[in-house]
């Protein structure tokens, strides 16, 4: 597992260094922006800790450029500046995750392990159901060639119902997989879950049949 | 002792002008009246005189004679104040109205023209006296004829015209005092008006005064309106100096937080205990001076922003956040809804609610926008355990902690409480449905965007 860590203070570039070597990464440090975009476009990283007041070139900049570019990698911004825009601006930009600083470490790991377990964990690439596509890699979806984000629980959603082969899944089913066997019986989640994903993709991208459950709208391919 | 007030200046200025300038008005007609009269009764005297003068002759012993006397009766009744003497060297004769008494004789050469003069007269009177010398016969002598009046009429008739005069010039002074005082009230309106407008520039930074109301005073809301605009970039300064020096802190603590966690490795738990203490409680202040050096960026500001993009903006960064992989989001926020808030703003106060509701969480968090009997109403609900309602108010303490484990509820709704006060709406707690707390955002009538 390689990282990138983007940080001018050398102080917490170390101490990032240190924790992600000791979770088990191998790690690059870049220490200004044009560091961090060529490192980016010439290696394959598995995830990128990005810092956004960066000296040359600044760290909304780096992370767009490299997303023009078609690198990937799942980035976690970790910023002084906390402020919503902020937040805001670096996902639209194309982060995955957000941090203000000062941060605990053990958060910071944790959450960069889930990123990285996301992007990694799925192999297929693409998965089609008529007009939805989800990008099992980058978890998220594209409807009618429109890009939609999903969060983690509407993608374990799609994506489970998507390998279903065309079957009906029930509420409880859902709950299960998605909450665990002790909350088979809570539905009421699941079934807001679904008018936000109909309301945030298309109403009819999720068919119900009654008596039977859910299922994507389409042929799969 | 001066007043300060412009009002009385102003207002005793035009009484004490308005007051002279009667005076003077006074003196001059009142002198203007008495010329007036005195030369009409100048001119009766005069054609007595010319009647006289008609009907005298010379007896041949020199004597004074005279064919026909003046017709108007005073002249027959004693001490009536009309009176008239011929006189020569050798003798007169005069009016019945002088009875036992006569005119004084002035030597006078013969001319072409009455001479007019006061004299004391007869009785004690004052009179007014015209004369002229006369010579009747190419050969006779000189003839003096006088006419006189008496002159205490005419000072009466003066003195009547002045009392009137005098009451309507007072009359006409308290109107024009009051016109004065008028036209002082309407004047100094547009001052008011300044007043007015400068005390809502006191309440807001961002406030500015509307076009002047009058061109004189354009001057005057030009420089005031220039002087509100040095002071919010003063204002904006400050804060954004305020907020840079914030931010520029968080770095150093993130190493000094570096530092902790070497020193816990090596052994020094105390130290890093210590460390990581004192990390927080400046974190803490940090994030305090930054919500409320925007809350104060906000006071007043005008703004208008539609809730569901900024909600969905929220939305979208709070669910990448590993500790909500198993909430879902409930966005129930009508697309036309505007609230009395920037965009920015909004984001900064929705931000702090939605990411409390959702580190709290269990499964559901749940966002309601709508216009309520004129109000406008965001609601953030949650399912997680919810605050004790004897808790509840309490909860807007600055940096309560009432859950010690999670950051607290108590953090995130000081802030947003700081920055929803700012725009002007009120936020109110309860229990939701959901079962978790239930935080409502409530913008009144008057502060909604038309």
């Amino acid at each position: 597992m390689r990282a990138l860590v983007v940080e001018d203070e050398a102080e917490v570039a170390d101490d990032l260094a240190r924790a992600l070597q000791a979770a088990g990464f191998v790690v690059d440090i870049a220490a200004d922006g044009d560091d961090a975009w060529f490192k980016g476009n010439t290696e394959d990283y598995d995830v990128a800790i990005l810092d956004l007041g960066l000296p040359r070139l600044d760290g909304l900049s780096v992370l767009r450029r490299w997303r023009d570019d078609n690198r990937q990698f799942p980035v976690i911004i970790v910023s002084a500046r906390n402020d919503w825009t902020e937040k805001v601006a670096g996902i639209e930009a194309g982060a995955d995750d957000y941090l203000g600083k000062p941060f605990e470490i053990v958060e910071l790991i944790a959450r960069v392990r889930g990123l990285v377990r996301r992007a990694g964990g799925l192999a297929s690439s693409s998965i089609r159901f008529g007009e939805l596509v989800l990008d099992t890699h980058r978890m998220s979806a594209t409807y009618a060639g429109r890009p939609i984000r999903l969060s983690q629980l509407e993608f374990r959603f799609l994506h489970y119902v998507a390998h279903q082969g065309g079957r009906a899944v029930s509420a409880g089913e859902l709950a299960e997989h998605l909450y665990g066997a002790a909350e088979a019986g809570d539905t009421n989640a699941i079934e807001a879950l679904v008018v936000r994903l109909r309301r945030k993709i298309a109403p009819e991208v999720i068919e119900t049949r009654r008596g039977f459950g859910y299922l994507l709208a389409g042929d799969s391919r | 002792m001066k007043s300060r007030s412009l009002r009385v200046r102003l207002l005793f200025g035009a009484a004490v002008a308005i007051f002279l300038a009667l005076a003077a008005a006074w003196f001059v007609m009142t002198l203007l009246f008495e010329r007036h009269i005195e030369r009409r009764v100048h001119a009766d005297l005069v054609r007595d005189g010319m009647q006289l003068a008609a009907d005298v002759s010379t007896g041949a012993d020199g004597t004074p004679l005279l064919r026909r006397e003046p017709g108007d009766a005073r002249f027959a009744e004693p001490a009536s104040g009309l009176y008239w003497q011929v006189t020569t060297a050798r003798g007169s004769v005069r009016s019945r109205s002088l009875w036992d008494q006569s005119l004084p004789v002035a030597q006078l050469t013969s001319t072409r023209d009455w001479n007019t003069r006061f004299i004391a007269g007869p009785f004690e009177e004052q009179l007014l006296l015209v004369e002229r010398v006369v010579k009747p016969d190419r050969d006779g002598p000189e003839v003096l004829l006088q006419v006189g009046t008496e002159n205490k009429s005419l000072h009466e008739a003066r003195r009547e015209f002045g009392t009137e005069l005098a009451l309507f010039m007072l009359l006409l002074w308290a109107i024009l005092a009051a016109a004065a005082w008028s036209q002082v009230a309407l004047g100094l309106r547009p001052l008011a008006r300044v007043r007015d407008e400068v005390d809502s520039l006191k309440r807001s930074p961002r406030e500015r005064m509307a076009a002047a109301p009058a061109q004189e005073v354009e001057p005057l809301v030009r420089a005031i309106n220039e002087l509100a605009d040095a002071r919010e970039k003063d204002l904006t300064r400050a804060r954004r100096r305020a907020a840079d020096l914030a931010h520029a802190l968080k770095t150093p603590l993130a190493a000094i937080a570096a530092q902790s966690r070497r020193a816990r490795e090596a052994g020094a738990v105390d130290a890093a205990d210590g460390l990581d203490r004192a990390i927080q409680s400046a974190s803490a202040a940090v994030d305090r001076e930054l919500a409320r050096s925007r809350a104060a960026a906000i006071r007043g500001a005008p703004g208008s922003a539609a809730a569901l993009p900024v909600v969905e903006a929220v939305v979208g960064v709070v669910e990448r956040a590993e500790f909500v992989a198993q909430v879902v989001f409930e966005v129930n926020v009508p697309a036309d809804l505007t609230v009395p808030v920037a965009a920015e703003d909004l984001l900064e106060l929705l931000g702090a609610l939605i990411e409390n509701a959702a580190r709290y969480a269990k499964r559901r968090v749940r966002i309601d926008g709508a216009i309520s009997g004129g109000s406008r109403v965001l609601r953030v609900e949650d399912d997680g355990p919810g605050i004790d309602p004897g808790q509840m108010a309490g909860a807007f303490t600055r940096g309560a902690r009432l859950d010690e484990s999670g950051g607290g509820h108590g953090f995130g709704l000081a802030i947003a409480q700081d920055l929803a006060e700012a725009t002007g709406a009120q936020i109110a707690l309860a229990r939701s449905e959901l079962g978790g707390l239930e935080v409502s955002i409530i913008w009144k009538p008057s502060l909604t965007p038309t």
